[in-house]
C-alpha cells in the first residue's frame, strides 16, 4: 500500500490553474523526486499535501486513510524552500518551540533535539539565536527541525542550495539513512544531478500537469536512444548490413545508434567480422537532466497567466 | 487548543522579556512619579517671597491694615514707604525691594475703578500678580469697610454669608464632573497607546513572521487562524500585564506619597484620594478592561490581516495600517467635545460604533451609570464591541490565510476584500 497518494488533485488560482489533475503515488521508503521548471506547480502541490491548502478538487490519501491536516500534523515533516526561522529567538527555545508545535510533549522534544544537535556537532548552539548563523549553518537546523518528530513522509524543497560539499554530503547519508529507517522522502528540486545520485523514484510536472512518472531506471530505459559508445582507433566502413549508424566521433570513441531490431551483440558481432579491436563498448543512457530539457523544452520559460 | 496556548506562551514570553517592554513598563511610572515630585517641588520652590513698596499719595492706607495683611498673606510683603517714585526707580536695585506700587491722590474710595501700576524689574507669573492684587484689595476693602461704617460683626455676615451652587445628578449620587473628566482622560489615553502601539506590534509581528518565511513552516503544524489567534492573545496579554503593572505602581507610588504626606505632594495627594471617594473603582476597572481588551481585540485582528499582506516593504505597511489608525486618532480628537457635553449625540453614537466605542465610552463611563450612559447605551455598546471583534476576527482570519503565504506584489484592497469574502 503506498504511504501517498494523490487522486486528481486540482487546485486553481485567480490567474492560474496551478494543479491541474494531478495523480501520483509514493510507496513506503521511497525517495521520490518531484521535479518540474519554476512555476510548474510544485509547491502548490506540496502546500496541498502538507495541508497549507486545501484542493479544489481531488483527495490525498495518507497510509491508506483521507488525509486529514490536523490529525496528521506530527506524520509529516515540511522543509520549505525559503527557510524561514524567527531570527531574534535562541536556538534551542526556537527548536524546542517547533517540535511542541507537531505535537511532541516537552520531554521527548528535548531529547531528540539533543540527539539530533550532537549527531550534527551542533551543541554549542543552544544559546545563539538564528542570526548569529551562516546561512549553511541555518540549513543545517532547518532541516533537523523538520526530521526531529520522526515524521513517516518528509517533504524536502530544495534542501542542498547553499550548503557546501561537506554539509550536503552529511543531509544526502542522513536522507539516505532515514529512509533506510522507513521515512518517505519527498524532494523536490530543479538539481537533476542529486535526483539522479538520491532518487528511486520521480515525477515530473510541468504548467500543473504531470508529464512523466516513473522509477530513474525506467524512465532511463523510456528515453534511451539506443546510443553506444565505442572505444576504438579504427571503425569499419559502414555498409548497408551494418546494424548501427555513426552520429558522432572523437579521437578514440565512436558514438553509434542502433538500428531498429538490431541487439548491442549485432553491432559487436558485426565489428568483430570486420576486425575491430574493441577496447570498450558502453551504453550511453540519456541523462535526467536531458530528458527533462526536451520534455519542458518548447514550453515558455516562464509561465504565463491564463484565464481559469 | 494545545497548540494555541504554546504560541500564546511563545509570543508571550518573548514579548515580556524584550527590553523595550520592561523599559516602557518602568518608564511610565517613572514619569508619573516625577510629574508628582516635579510638580510639588516647583510649586514649593515659586513661592519666593516678593518685597513690594507702597508709596501712598492718597492717605488710604496706614502701617496697620498693611501689617494686618502681611500676617495672614506672607507669601508677599508690602511695606508702606515715603519716598520720591522717581528715587525708587532709579536705585530699585539697591533699595532691596522687589517692586513698587504708586497709589495716586486721585484715589477714591466711592467711585473706583482705580488702576495701578506694579513697577518691577522682572517679569512677573499671573500667579505672583493675582496675589498681590488680591492683597492689594484686601486692603482696599479694610478701608472701604472703614469709610461705610461696617464693623466686625456686618463684615462677618457679608463675607462669610454666600451661596455655593454644586451639581448633584439625581441618578448618581457621586459623579463629579471633574473627577470624571480626569479619570475619563486618563483612561482614553492608555487605551489609545495601547490600541496604537501594541496595534502595531501586532502588525510587525506578522510581518516578521511572513517575511521570515517561519509562516510557511508553523503553517504546516497549526492552521494559520491559530497561528493569527495565538499572536493576537500573546500580545494582548503583554498589553494587559503592562497596563496591570502601570496601575499597581501607580498605587503604590500614591500609597508611599500619601503615607509620607510632604506638604507639598498633599495637595495632589489629597486630589487622588478624592478621585477614590468620588468614584466606582470597581466598576471602572471593569469597563476600562473590558474595552480595553475589547478595542484591542477589534483593532489588532485587523493589524494581523493588513501585516499579512505586507512584503517586507515599511511603506506598504505604513500605507496599509493608516486606515486603521484614523478611527483611534480621530476617537481621540472626538474626546475633548465629548468631555464637554456627555450627553450630545457624538458622545451616545460615538461610544456606541465599535470603531470608536472603546475610547470614547470610556469617556463617558466616569460621568456615572446609568445617569450619563443610560443601560441600554452601555449594553448596546459592549454587545456591538464583542460582535464586532468577532466579525474582524473573522474577517482578518481570511485575509490572513491568504495573505500570509502570498509573495511579489502587494494586493489591492479589492484583492484583499476578495480573500476575505471567498467561500471556504
Amino acid at each position: 500500500m503506498p504511504i501517498l497518494e494523490l487522486q486528481n488533485l486540482k487546485k486553481y488560482f485567480a490567474t492560474q490553474k496551478a494543479v491541474d489533475d494531478i495523480s501520483l503515488s509514493v510507496e513506503r521508503g521511497q525517495i521520490f523526486g518531484l521535479l518540474g521548471p519554476n512555476g510548474a506547480g510544485k509547491t502548490t502541490l506540496i502546500r496541498m499535501i502538507t495541508g497549507i491548502f486545501y484542493p479544489d478538487e481531488g483527495q490525498i490519501m495518507l497510509d491508506g486513510k483521507k488525509f486529514d491536516p490536523i490529525k496528521d500534523v506530527g506524520y509529516i515533516g515540511y522543509m520549505p524552500e525559503e527557510r524561514g526561522l524567527y531570527k531574534k529567538m535562541k536556538i534551542g527555545e526556537q527548536t524546542m518551540y517547533l517540535a511542541q508545535l507537531k505535537g511532541l510533549s516537552k520531554n521527548d522534544a528535548l531529547t531528540k533535539i539533543k540527539q539530533w544537535f550532537i549527531r550534527f556537532e551542533m551543541e554549542s548552539w543552544w544559546n545563539k539565536k538564528v542570526e548569529d548563523l551562516s546561512k549553511g549553518m541555518s540549513q543545517k537546523l532547518q532541516f533537523v527541525i523538520t526530521v526531529l518528530h520522526n515524521p513517516k513522509l518528509i517533504i524536502l524543497d530544495e534542501p542542498f542550495s547553499g550548503l557546501d560539499p561537506v554539509n550536503s554530503n552529511l543531509i544526502k547519508d542522513e536522507i539516505f539513512n532515514l529512509a533506510q529507517n522507513g521515512s518517505t522522502i519527498i524532494f523536490s528540486t530543479h538539481r537533476m544531478e542529486q535526483v539522479e545520485e538520491i532518487c528511486d523514484h520521480i515525477a515530473l510536472v510541468n504548467k500543473g500537469k504531470k508529464i512523466l512518472d516513473g522509477t530513474v531506471k525506467q524512465i532511463k530505459q523510456d528515453f534511451k536512444e539506443n546510443l553506444f559508445s565505442i572505444g576504438t582507433e579504427k571503425m569499419p566502413s559502414l555498409n548497408g548490413t551494418a546494424p548501427y549508424e555513426v552520429v558522432g566521433s572523437k579521437a578514440h570513441s565512436h558514438i553509434v545508434r542502433i538500428k531498429e531490431n538490431n541487439k548491442p551483440n549485432d553491432v559487436l558481432q558485426y565489428l568483430l567480422r570486420h576486425d575491430t579491436t574493441i577496447n570498450s563498448f558502453n551504453e550511453i543512457l540519456p541523462s535526467l537532466n536531458d530528458i527533462f530539457i526536451k520534455l519542458v523544452e518548447g514550453t515558455p520559460t516562464a509561465r504565463q497567466f491564463q484565464k481559469v | 487548543m494545545h497548540k494555541i496556548w504554546l504560541i500564546i506562551k511563545r509570543e508571550y514570553l518573548t514579548k515580556v522579556r524584550k527590553k523595550t517592554f520592561i523599559i516602557s513598563t518602568i518608564l511610565f511610572p517613572l514619569l508619573y512619579l516625577a510629574l508628582i515630585v516635579g510638580s510639588g517641588y516647583l510649586t514649593a520652590r515659586s513661592g519666593k517671597q516678593m518685597k513690594l513698596a507702597v508709596i501712598d499719595s492718597s492717605g488710604f492706607f496706614n502701617k496697620e491694615k498693611i501689617a494686618a495683611e502681611n500676617a495672614r498673606d506672607s507669601s508677599n510683603i508690602l511695606t508702606l514707604v515715603n519716598i520720591n517714585p522717581e528715587t525708587l526707580k532709579m536705585n530699585l536695585d539697591k533699595s532691596g525691594y522687589d517692586g513698587f506700587i504708586v497709589i495716586p491722590a486721585s484715589a477714591n474710595w466711592e467711585t473706583g475703578p482705580t488702576k495701578l501700576t506694579l513697577q518691577t524689574d522682572r517679569t512677573l507669573g499671573m500667579e505672583s500678580i493675582t496675589a498681590i492684587q488680591k492683597k492689594m484689595n484686601d486692603i482696599w476693602t479694610l478701608v472701604k469697610n472703614e469709610k461705610l461704617g461696617i464693623d466686625e460683626p456686618k463684615r462677618k455676615i457679608i463675607e462669610t454669608n454666600i451661596l455655593t451652587v454644586s451639581p448633584v445628578n439625581i441618578k448618581d449620587k457621586n459623579a463629579n464632573s471633574g473627577i470624571a473628566s480626569v479619570i475619563g482622560t486618563v483612561s482614553a489615553i492608555l487605551i489609545y497607546i495601547i490600541l496604537l502601539l501594541y496595534g502595531s506590534q501586532v502588525m510587525m509581528g506578522v510581518m516578521e513572521e511572513k517575511t521570515s518565511r517561519i509562516a510557511e513552516v508553523i503553517v504546516s503544524s497549526v492552521k494559520p487562524f491559530q497561528l493569527m489567534l495565538g499572536k493576537i492573545v500573546g500580545i494582548g496579554l503583554v498589553a494587559f500585564t503592562q497596563i496591570l503593572l502601570w496601575v499597581s505602581f501607580i498605587l503604590i507610588i500614591y500609597n508611599i506619597s500619601f503615607a509620607g504626606n510632604a506638604n507639598a505632594m498633599s495637595g495632589i495627594v489629597g486630589g487622588v484620594q478624592s478621585v477614590f471617594t468620588a468614584t466606582n473603582i470597581p466598576q471602572t476597572l471593569f469597563f476600562f478592561i473590558f474595552y480595553l481588551m475589547g478595542g484591542f481585540f477589534f483593532y489588532s485582528s485587523l493589524f494581523a490581516a493588513m501585516g499579512s499582506a505586507v512584503n517586507e516593504d515599511m511603506r506598504e505597511a505604513q500605507s496599509l495600517s493608516f486606515p486603521l489608525m484614523m478611527p483611534i486618532i480621530f476617537s481621540m480628537v472626538m474626546m475633548t467635545a465629548v468631555l464637554k457635553d456627555p450627553t450630545g449625540p457624538l458622545a451616545v453614537w460615538g461610544s456606541i460604533i465599535p470603531f470608536s466605542s472603546p475610547i470614547i465610552m470610556m469617556v463617558r463611563i466616569p460621568f456615572g451609570i446609568p445617569g450619563t450612559v443610560p443601560w441600554w447605551q452601555l449594553g448596546l455598546s459592549m454587545t456591538l464591541l464583542v460582535a464586532g471583534f468577532i466579525f474582524t476576527t473573522w474577517f482578518a482570519g481570511k485575509i490572513y490565510r491568504t495573505g500570509i503565504l502570498m509573495y511579489g506584489k502587494k494586493p489591492s484592497w479589492k484583492e484583499m476584500m476578495k480573500w476575505a469574502f471567498r467561500k471556504n
